[in-house]
């Protein structure tokens, strides 16, 4: 088999990486034989698989290897710091949440009252009340807001009659109330009957 | 907080340890590696650097020769080793994880490449069709240069210059089989071409390659940094 130069230069590569075949391979150290011109294309393609397959060809630069062992330990500790945060958030978002419901709860046990009529009542309402049948409210003697026919009578019989305290003078209510109570304390409910309403 | 500190810093000093060693050791057989793989995918993250560690050179290499910038090289090399670790997850066993990091290592070149819109300073050369013909334009003799011709600095930058005068697809192909040393199969995996387009390619590299460095190796160039014009295809 004789070879043409052009047919050589097609598998001078496979000739090198010794990917041809034995008859093949005899047409070309033939043809080397007898051609200066494709002995020299071998030479050189077969000089440049040799530099270049040398380690010596590509010099890393200066403090390589440190460098890029010191960026990739902190980018993959990084990376694991970065899942440890998410479990952190994860952990703070929950005790959070825990901590917003609790808070929530207890906040509905016991509500914060702004003002002191707001309260619920530690005692009932003692003593004498004014009550007026048109509007079904009582009041203490001589608020200004009675309306109607005023009656006087004890202040937990008119609760039993279904009267409501003024909300105008409830304070002054629940204030006279208590000083009943004092009072009562100091045996007076036994000198005025007419406190003692239990 | 006080009570994770120690843990930090004592998987540091290990870490440390790891990647102490500067010279790249000698890449274990390939069931020992699988075997460090599984080690590291249940937990054991500083063997990471003791697996890549006979790669790192191979890995600055490809990226060079992508990238022919010794500092995006770098950032592309550690990017790359970080995705390795980031997706080692997906690695099959089936391939060697050499080759593996390699393709890791190309895709995250030619990213970065596109990314700097690098791609417009291709050779011309580049959009030329494909075919497996090849004239070689220059028939010198080349004595066979000495392997300590590489410690000159001269001759490696010739040799760095010839090979970023190539266009992509063929400095690709020729850094795989012959810098790399991939097998054609290897190559054309990683590339994702047939094993036909990465014989064709690899020969037009090393003829082309062949044409620009001959003249210059065995003596005849004054002047290395510039090939005498007219004795190259392009010039």
């Amino acid at each position: 088999m004789v070879m043409k130069c052009e047919e050589m230069w097609l598998e001078i590569s496979n000739y090198i990486d010794a990917e041809v075949s034995p008859a093949l391979k005899g047409a070309m150290d033939q043809h080397l034989a007898g051609c200066r011109q494709c002995t020299a294309v071998l030479d050189g393609a077969r000089n440049v698989v040799r530099l270049y397959g040398d380690e010596k060809a590509f010099v890393l630069p200066a403090n390589f290897y440190p460098q890029l062992h010191s960026g990739l330990v902190d980018r993959v500790e990084g990376a694991r710091g970065q899942g440890r945060a998410w479990i952190l958030a994860i952990a703070a978002a929950i005790l959070l949440t825990a901590t917003v419901l609790v808070a929530g709860v207890r906040d509905r046990d016991t509500p914060q009252l702004r003002a002191a009529m707001a309260r619920p009542a530690t005692e009932r309402i003692k003593g004498l009340v004014v009550a007026a049948d048109d509007t079904k409210v009582f009041h203490v003697a001589g608020c200004g807001y009675i309306h109607g026919t005023p009656r006087t009578m004890p202040a937990e019989e008119a609760i039993r009659e279904g009267f409501t305290p003024c909300v105008r003078c409830l304070r002054e209510l629940v204030e006279r109330s208590a000083w009943n109570s004092a009072t009562m304390d100091n045996d007076v409910a036994s000198k005025d009957p007419a406190m003692n309403l239990d | 907080m006080p009570e994770t500190q120690p843990t930090r810093m004592k998987t540091g000093a290990k870490l440390s340890r790891a990647v102490d060693a500067e010279s790249p050791a000698a890449p274990p057989s390939r069931e020992t590696e699988n075997a460090l793989i599984q080690r590291i995918l249940r937990g054991e993250k500083e063997l990471f650097y003791q697996l890549v560690r006979p790669y790192e050179r191979r890995v600055y290499v490809m990226a060079f020769a992508i990238l022919r910038n010794e500092a995006d090289a770098q950032d592309a090399s550690q990017d790359a080793l970080f995705k390795a670790f980031k997706y080692l997850p997906q690695f099959r066993s089936e391939a060697r994880f050499s080759t593996w990091l390699i393709q890791v290592t190309l895709n995250e070149a030619r990213m970065r490449l596109r990314k700097n819109h690098l791609e417009i300073m291709r050779p011309i050369d580049e959009v030329e069709q494909e075919d497996g013909s090849y004239t070689p334009r220059d028939f010198t003799d080349w004595r066979e240069i000495p392997s300590e011709a590489l410690e000159r600095k001269q001759v490696r930058e010739l040799l760095v210059q010839a090979l970023a005068s190539l266009a992509q697809k063929y400095r690709e192909v020729f850094v795989l089989r012959d810098v790399q040393q991939l097998s054609t199969e290897e190559a054309a995996e990683v590339l994702g071409i047939s094993p036909g387009a990465v014989k064709t390619r690899l020969l037009r590299a090393r003829l082309m390659l062949r044409d620009f460095l001959a003249p210059g190796l065995d003596g005849a160039w004054a002047s290395p940094s510039s090939p005498p014009k007219g004795t190259k295809p392009w010039s």
